[in-house]
């Protein structure tokens, strides 16, 4: 009688069955967590954009106004020394112009520009996130080292400059971190660490989405877009408003 | 009750401290909220609808606080709100203890509003509570109880500037000036006036007759106004008489005695001194006058106004005229007394209470049907 025999299957630890599992988790919500980050990094850079704009038209003139509005609190407060109130109205207006000031900052020479980000930039963004974020790695050293390399990224990314994304991705795979450790126990742990944290980065961005959609400068955006679509130019018209009034602050500083 | 407010904080001249790096949307959030504001103003008006209906008595505070008998609502009891005008919405109904339920809108049309110089303490008399004057601390939303029993329902009350004094003008033949004034270190008011005036001597109906070329009554004490530095109070004489002409007495202070009378031309409707504690803006008949307090000598202003309220620190006054010549329609405007140039002219209806802030950067208005106006100077 013949002995049938069966291929014998290759042994798999339980431990190396559940890594599996884990890893598999672990890209998914790493995919998530790439997709999110370009989510915020997306909505950070419109914004900030937006601000910058805002700033040079808008805020740069508010700076103005104040900087009248103290000149002539100033005159005023001279001509009546004895006036306690005529002397606070002076020094809070000097402390109103120093902060708008401070806020507008200095105004650029060059008109600052709204951000389009390429699909390749997106991308790019996305390989990025996905392999080089702090919260995906257990290891304290190499937390840190993301850290700094994913700051430079949303910068990159909000200038739009895909080579200095490429050299941070470069960088990052050639280093000594970007090694896989040995061992399926201790591989395991470190795998559901990383899913932790990234399901904790995850509520974060969420968190802070809605904080900048929420935003009044999110607002006045949205506003600005949606008045585009008809033709009107919000920005332009609060820059119409603040230069009245700087012409009327100015005509009382000449009275 | 409050000690003056001095000025304890110094802020160096022009040295710009760089702002820390905030947030995204920390760092531009006060350019961004006032460049939505901008956009929503006219001129340098900007309109906020605090109620809807009307409302029979409202006043609006230093810091824009609205405070109004709360437009009625058919099988609702009447109540009293007070309004934030920033977010045009209502902040606080003001309870008192064992208040009882009433819709009677006769009664609830009698209010009279009085806030403290830093708007923490609110003094309010409402027909359909006890006669007597209620205190809240609006800090704390607290009620703090009751003083000053009065016969008549008050005309008229106000704080002083520095918050040394208060003062309550009644109404009726009988009416007194009363005056509150405050004890060292005491930051509530409480019990009985500290001094009183009654009916003032020359109101005898033959006085008034020769005064104001009228047969009239004495109906008691109207507008009252303290001077910018405590020293005097400036209180309107209400004459009732078709043809009758209300006086101005005024009253020394400490001292609390009657220190002169001026006689005017028409019903008086407010009253506001000017920031250099000499000259006293009146309003009577619509028409403004300035008048000299040491000379007594009246001017006639180019310009008519039914309200007025003076800049802290300058000769600007914000008013309200319900007539505007050519249109009947009503507006508020700006006045500066140095130069008499009228700006900001801003159309305007049912204005009640109008107030500068303390500090002078902005001035509030109010009206009867829940419309707020919040007056930002260009300068």
């Amino acid at each position: 009688m013949a002995i049938e025999t069966h291929p014998s299957k290759p042994l798999v630890k339980p431990e190396e069955h559940e890594l599996a599992r884990k890893r598999a988790e672990q890209s998914a919500i790493e995919s998530e967590l790439a997709d999110c980050e370009l989510r915020a990094a997306n909505l950070r850079a419109e914004l900030g954009a937006f601000e910058r704009r805002y700033l040079h038209f808008v805020g740069s003139r508010y700076a103005e106004l104040d900087e009248l509005h103290a000149q002539v609190a100033e005159q005023v407060a001279k001509a009546q020394p004895d006036n306690p109130r005529a002397q606070q109205a002076a020094r809070d207006a000097r402390a109103r112009a120093n902060s708008t000031k401070s806020t507008a900052g200095e105004k650029a020479a060059q008109e600052p520009k709204p951000f389009q980000a390429s699909p390749q930039l997106k991308r790019l963004y996305r390989d990025v996130a996905r392999k080089i974020h702090p919260d995906l790695t257990s290891d304290r050293d190499d937390r840190a080292k993301r850290q700094s390399l994913m700051a430079q990224a949303n910068e990159a990314y909000e200038r739009g400059d895909e080579t200095e994304l490429t050299k941070i991705l470069a960088e990052y795979e050639c280093s000594p971190e970007a090694v896989q450790g040995e061992g399926a126990g201790p591989e395991l742990i470190r795998v559901i660490r990383r899913i932790s944290q990234a399901r904790s980065r995850l509520s974060e961005i969420e968190a802070e989405l809605q904080g900048l959609l929420r935003s009044e400068l999110h607002q006045l955006k949205m506003r600005v877009a949606e008045a585009e679509k008809g033709g009107r130019d919000i920005v332009a018209e609060i820059v119409a408003k603040v230069d009245e009034q700087i012409a009327q602050a100015k005509r009382r500083l000449e009275i | 009750m409050e000690s003056a407010m001095e000025p304890t904080e110094k802020v160096s001249a022009n040295h710009i401290v760089p702002a820390e790096r905030q947030g995204l949307v920390v760092r531009s959030a006060a350019l961004v909220a006032r460049g939505l504001r901008d956009l929503a103003r006219h001129s340098n008006w900007l309109t906020t609808k605090v109620f809807a209906g009307r409302s029979p008595q409202a006043a609006i505070s230093f810091r824009g606080h609205v405070c109004a008998v709360a437009p009625h609502t058919k099988g609702e009891p009447q109540r009293l709100v007070l309004y934030d005008i920033q977010r045009g919405a209502p902040a606080l109904a003001l309870t008192v203890p064992n208040e009882a339920m009433s819709f009677s809108s006769q009664l609830a049309a009698k209010a009279a509003f009085s806030w403290s110089p830093n708007a923490q303490f609110l003094i309010v008399a409402w027909g359909l509570w006890e006669p007597t004057l209620h205190l809240f601390d609006l800090q704390s939303k607290m009620f703090l109880g009751t003083f000053g029993e009065f016969a008549e329902f008050p005309r008229c009350m106000t704080w002083s500037n520095r918050g040394h004094y208060f003062v309550l003008a009644g109404s009726g033949g009988q009416a007194s000036l009363s005056l509150w004034a405050a004890r060292p270190g005491g930051t509530v008011l409480s019990g009985q006036p500290t001094s009183r005036i009654g009916p003032p001597d020359w109101s005898e109906r033959q006085d008034i007759s020769e005064a104001a070329g009228d047969e009239g009554t004495f109906a008691g004490y109207g507008r009252v106004a303290f001077s910018p530095n405590d020293s005097m109070l400036a209180s309107a004489v209400e004459i009732k008489g078709e043809w009758a002409d209300d006086s101005i007495v005024f009253v020394g202070l400490p001292s609390f005695k009657q220190q002169a009378v001026f006689h005017t031309e028409g019903h008086i409707t407010d009253l506001t001194w000017g920031p250099d504690d000499r000259h006293l803006l009146y309003c009577a008949a619509g028409q403004a006058y300035r008048l000299d307090t040491q000379s007594l000598e009246s001017e006639r202003l180019p310009f008519g106004a039914e309200l007025s309220s003076c800049h802290p620190h300058r000769a600007l006054f914000v008013c309200f005229s319900s007539w505007l010549k050519n249109s009947a329609k009503g507006r508020l405007f700006l006045v500066d007394l140095d130069t008499m140039d009228v700006l900001d002219e801003h159309p305007a209806e049912n204005v009640v209470d109008l107030r500068w802030s303390r500090d002078g950067s902005c001035a509030y208005a109010v009206t009867r049907d829940g419309l707020a106006y919040t007056y930002e100077p260009p300068f």
